[in-house]
């Protein structure tokens, strides 16, 4: 037998590959050195983060591996979105890198790097079961993550809620994975879309198989983006987990949800979508969960006296206005939602290191902790009421050109033809909820600008932590003021899904 | 065509209700047809184990934990290497570099566990 190896093409791995040899480093660098500089781990995982940004930047299109690994839009943008909430997650833990975890910083940077690399992985992944195993590699190192203040009972509990999630989910992922499998005769999803193309043809009747293996991958990433009704553990783990890892896993861990969502649906199943597709149409059970997600996500938020618990609920109304750019398959559709989750990086990353910084200085997560903020620390209060504004969508910030995008998308669609013009409500009920979501958004502000009294909490910035919320304000301020660069390339993203603008 | 792609599986459902069905069968005949004459002696461990001391919901040093995660590195690895000696006639000299850098990321983690003293026993 001649055993013909593929084209491996490892050049366009290099940044994942980097990466990851640079994470061993970090893991062992703590325990090599015997612990004696409190904060050299971090800046060499923040240097390694740069590095790979960079090794990215010259890597370009391609594929190697057969047709395993693309480089292609996609994965390219979405790879500078894990780096960059990674960044923002590294920056803002130095604090408690300080004062809590101790005996084991290298390895928290380390786990943070590890889990990036699955996130890079899945990205460039065209085929479903290292798709998962890149799933895989981005949430085992979270569990640990979350459980990583191993003295404090709410973080305990959030690793262990998320553990079991997490690895429950990932078991109905890999059965509906093995359903569309069972039905294509191949785990290549470009494949896969012609295959199950062809035996939806070939026998007029794959409904109840096909619709099984689109509830539980639904289910199964479902549970990774927090989408209602697979969102329960959301706030708990989010409340229990360190401040940064809340922040990665609401940004780094959705995208990467995202991902994969858009490579086995808008992608592999892209031919069972529309009401001629019945029971098979997986866009309005997407949108449906999208409704819940928006209704769920920013009406419960309102309740909320934790500001942890708060994001947490605000993250899984962000999805849903996510999910609306996902089920608008044209050529603004995937674009949108690209763009969506880079500005979203930057707004709630900005907010969660807020969060970490006034927590390292008085451990406090209550939203009336914040009262009078503005008096005291006034950069801390006004960082923090731009975030949220973005958060909510309001001009000229990057939530309302990110909002825009996603609805202009969905109406796009729905004014196409009369069978999709259920994508009008979608987009109805999205602009109502931000409505909503504006009440829990400005609380915070309130609290911080209108309370008579002034916080007792004088709160300094470290160094990285400034560079961490700058960070997040320029990419605020130039998303929302200047979207046109990020957005063209974000739209090459759709052409090589196959949505040509007409 | 109607219903093509499960209906192999309809055999395997007839044989889950067939094995379980056996078992049940079994059970009721011979409940039928055995003398019923319960008495202490039967019920104790024959020819099967010793009898248990203690509780078996004990503490115990978590060492023992950290020393089996290590032996399963190790333990996977050689499953991997099975595969890999058998095909290598073929694969030539790009299995060996890759299966070099296998090993090294494995004994690396070593490393790492050894630096953290995990491998001595206090």
């Amino acid at each position: 037998m001649d055993f013909q190896l593929p084209d491996y093409n490892l050049r366009l791995m290099l940044p994942e590959i980097f990466l990851f040899l640079w994470a061993l480093v970090v893991i062992t660098f703590d325990v090599v050195t015997k612990r004696k500089s409190e904060s050299a781990a971090g800046y060499l995982s923040l240097l390694g983060l740069l590095i790979t940004g960079g090794i990215l930047s010259f890597t370009g299109y391609g594929r190697g591996f057969g047709t395993m690994f693309f480089s292609d839009p996609m994965a390219l943008f979405f790879k500078v979105i894990f780096l960059g909430s990674a960044f923002m997650a590294i920056g803002s833990s130095f604090g408690i890198t300080k004062q809590k975890i101790v005996n084991h910083r290298g390895e928290f940077f380390g786990l943070i790097l590890f889990s990036t690399v699955g996130m890079m992985f899945l990205a460039s992944s065209q085929e479903l079961l290292s798709l998962y195993i890149g799933l895989e590699l981005t949430t085992i190192p979270l569990f640990v993550l979350a459980g990583f203040f191993k003295d404090n009972k709410l973080s305990v509990e959030a690793a262990m809620k998320y553990f079991i999630i997490g690895a429950f989910s990932s078991a109905l992922l890999i059965y509906g994975i093995s359903f569309l499998y069972g039905l294509s005769g191949t785990t290549d999803i470009l494949q896969m879309k012609i295959n199950l193309a062809i035996t939806h043809l070939t026998f007029k009747n794959i409904g109840v198989t096909l619709l099984l293996s689109i509830i539980l991958v639904i289910a199964g990433i479902g549970f990774k983006l927090s989408l209602p009704p697979f969102h329960q553990w959301t706030p708990d783990v989010y409340e229990g987990s360190p401040t940064p890892i809340a922040a990665f896993l609401s940004v780094g861990s959705k995208a990467a949800g995202l991902v994969a969502f858009a490579k086995i649906f808008v992608n592999g199943l892209s031919a069972f979508y529309g009401p001629e597709m019945l029971p098979n149409d997986w866009g309005k059970l997407v949108a449906t969960l999208a409704v819940l997600a928006m209704i769920i996500g920013n009406t419960v938020a309102i309740r909320q006296t934790n500001i942890k618990r708060m994001l947490a609920y605000s993250s899984i109304a962000q999805v849903g206005y996510i999910m609306i750019g996902m089920v608008a398959m044209n050529e603004l559709g995937l674009s949108s939602v690209a763009f969506y989750a880079f500005a979203y990086m930057f707004a709630n990353m900005g907010a969660f290191a807020v969060v970490a910084i006034f927590e390292d200085k008085t451990g406090l997560t209550q939203i009336s902790s914040y009262a009078g903020l503005s008096k005291s620390s006034p950069l801390l209060a006004a960082s923090m009421a731009v975030f949220l504004l973005s958060l909510a969508g309001i001009p000229p910030l990057a939530g309302f050109m990110a909002k825009y995008y996603v609805f202009a998308a969905a109406i796009k669609t729905a004014g196409s033809s009369a069978s999709s013009s259920w994508l009008y409500w979608l987009v109805g009920v999205g602009m109502l909820t931000a409505v909503f979501s504006l009440y829990y958004y400005a609380n915070v502000i309130k609290e911080m600008y209108f309370s008579k009294e002034t916080s007792p909490y004088r709160v300094k910035f470290s160094a990285p932590a400034l560079m961490v919320v700058c960070l997040g304000l320029i990419g605020v301020f130039l998303l929302g003021l200047y979207p046109e660069p990020i957005m063209r390339f974000a739209s090459d993203i759709s052409a090589s899904f196959g949505f040509i603008p007409n | 065509m109607k219903g093509f792609y499960v209906a192999p599986y309809l055999s395997i459902l007839i044989f889950i209700v067939i094995g379980i069905g056996l078992v049940l069968f079994t059970f009721f005949l011979a409940r039928l047809i055995r003398p019923s004459h319960p008495y202490p002696a039967k019920t104790i461990n024959y020819e099967c184990a010793e009898l248990p001391i203690g509780d078996s919901w004990i503490q115990f040093n978590p060492r023992f934990y950290i020393f089996a995660l290590i032996f399963v590195i190790f333990d996977v690895e050689a499953v991997f290497l099975f595969p890999w000696a058998v095909a290598f006639g073929q694969l030539g000299l790009y299995a060996l570099i890759e299966m070099v850098i296998f090993i090294l990321i494995l004994f690396y983690g070593l490393y790492y566990a050894w630096k953290q003293g995990v491998l001595k026993w206090v």
